[in-house]
């Protein structure tokens, strides 16, 4: 059952798609925390107005730079993903990645719809030569996700292949051969998805945007912004911790396209000034949920501190404290240890799962305001809620509330792991 | 010289193990290399690496990599857990050194 288990989950950890679409993410990160900050810049002084009832705004000049920077990143996201998923799955082919990345883009390029229809008051007027943003930001992703892979995967397999390479007589210089050798895939990639795609438009009279959105996208992003959504989500990512394996790491190739659409969705808003739609986003989960690190262990931490006791969990608290303020907690999980462990197991999924609850209804009461932004996971607690909502006092409150729900949640299972731990303390000392 | 590469996700808890076992190694007047890599950048070092040791979280990564690492003398382990936790870098050390001179 065990072994069953760490099979299933190795498989999806190391599978190479989903590897290739979480690796494409995290390469994008810093762009995405750039864009996301930028663009808060930019809205500050609407949100000034907002709370204090005044009229401030930024020089033109000024709000001109930070809106370009957010067209730049957030609303080209699916360019940079397509770019940076076919980059990562060719490395892992040890593959041209390159040559797979520039394919990838052209083919998603070449299916995009090249004519734009505008109402104007004269009807609706067409104008070719023109892409719509929908295909270059978050509505595109899934799209581009599926170019990304497929492009890749049909160019790394024909460069692979013998009979793709073009013979060139033995008189004609080597490097001219070379020159070619990438030409006949790299075609055949491009050439076959635009057909493909192309002609399913023709017979459906639906285009694969129109198709990835209905029976896709839409319903995964409806489910994704729900509390049951966000429990399934981090119960499982302490199933795995449990035994000893990365959860978030695991699920990440599943997790991150949404989570990026959901805060794209949200920057968006904010860049155009309209309520905030999401709340369920991977700044919620990194800033609220997981402080100190899965199980929200910034809570065990202050447990043990209160009535730990025991010298293994005294000498492991200290080792751990100054990691858990980024959220790194692998020395607490396996020195502890959590893994495995049946008292400290439970309190591990529980305490994540209730702050999970309570930051789903304050933002979903509007007692604090959503998150805006994109922050780098290891960004210690109070200064994450602080940049996650740009600067909301109220955040802080919130994740005060969550470490203290979860220090209540772990005190009576340190308590007794803490005798238990003291117990084989006592029982080596008079042993030896 | 060995050299040894730790590895896990983001690369960043291997990171302090990999200092504590530098450190340890200094003392012990071992010449070693001692490094940690996030998985997404480990495949840039699989030619001038000797043992690769995966943080236990990612254990799941091992067939990945010995397949990665085939036809080349690198050995692969997955990180006892306990010294993992204690982050114990004398004893990886120790057995990452066994592992080398196998």
């Amino acid at each position: 059952m065990l072994d069953k288990f760490m099979d299933v989950s190795g498989r999806i950890g190391s599978q190479r798609h989903l590897a290739a679409v979480r690796d494409g993410f995290i390469s994008l990160m810093p762009l995405m925390i750039l864009g996301s900050f930028v663009t808060l810049i930019g809205a500050i002084p609407s949100i000034i107005n907002a709370m204090a009832g005044t009229e401030l705004a930024l020089p033109g000049w000024f709000s001109n730079i930070t809106g370009m920077v957010w067209w730049g990143t957030f609303d080209m996201i699916t360019l940079l993903v397509v770019f940076s998923i076919a980059y990562n799955l060719a490395k892992f082919y040890e593959a041209d990645q390159l040559a797979a990345s520039l394919v990838s883009m052209a083919a998603y390029l070449s299916i995009v719809p090249q004519t734009i229809t505008v109402d104007s008051e004269a009807g609706a007027v067409s104008a070719w030569g023109n892409m719509s943003r929908q295909y270059t930001n978050a509505n595109g992703m899934f799209v581009g996700i599926i170019v990304a892979l497929l492009a890749t995967e049909i160019f790394v397999r024909l460069m692979r292949s013998e009979r793709m390479k073009i013979r060139m007589p033995a008189s004609v210089p080597p490097a001219v051969g070379r020159s070619f050798s990438a030409l006949l895939p790299g075609g055949v990639a491009v050439l076959s998805l635009t057909a493909f795609f192309s002609l399913l438009e023709y017979f459906s009279g639906y285009s694969i945007f129109q198709l990835i959105t209905r029976f896709l996208s839409a319903p995964l992003q409806g489910a994704a912004d729900t509390l049951a959504w966000a429990l399934v989500m981090v119960f499982l990512v302490h199933l795995f911790w449990f035994f000893g394996l990365h959860g978030t790491n695991i699920l990440g190739g599943i997790i991150e396209p949404l989570f990026l659409v959901m805060m794209a969705a949200n920057v968006d808003a904010l860049m155009n000034g309209q309520p905030i739609p999401h709340i369920v986003t991977k700044t919620f989960m990194d800033a609220f949920v997981y402080m100190g690190g899965a199980g929200t262990v910034v809570g065990l931490m202050l447990a043990v501190l209160i009535v730990g006791r025991s010298r293994q969990y005294r000498t492991l608290a200290k080792l751990a404290v100054a990691p858990a303020f980024f959220n790194i907690n692998e020395s607490v999980l396996f020195g502890m240890p959590i893994v495995l462990n049946p008292v400290l197991g439970v309190p591990f999924v529980a305490a994540p799962m209730a702050a999970t609850v309570i930051s789903y209804f304050a933002f979903a009461w509007g007692l604090v305001p959503r998150t805006i932004t994109v922050i780098p996971w290891a960004t210690p607690p109070i200064l994450s809620g602080l940049l996650a909502t740009g600067g909301a006092w109220q955040a802080v409150v919130l994740q005060l509330v969550n470490m203290a729900v979860s220090v209540v949640i772990y005190l009576p299972f340190v308590r007794v792991a803490d005798r238990m731990e003291r117990r084989k303390e006592a029982q080596a000392a008079q042993t030896a | 010289m060995t050299r040894i590469m730790l590895l896990c996700s983001a690369g960043m808890s291997t990171s302090m193990l990999a200092k504590k076992m530098q450190a340890s190694a200094e003392a012990g007047g071992c010449e070693c290399r001692i490094w940690a890599s996030s998985e997404a950048e480990s495949k840039r070092y699989l030619d001038d690496v000797d043992v690769i040791l995966l943080g236990p979280q990612v254990r799941y990564l091992k067939a990945r990599i010995e397949k990665a690492v085939h036809g080349r003398s690198v050995r692969v382990d997955v990180i006892d857990t306990r010294s993992y936790g204690m982050m114990d870098g004398a004893q990886v050390l120790q057995s990452a050194l066994r592992l080398a001179s196998d």
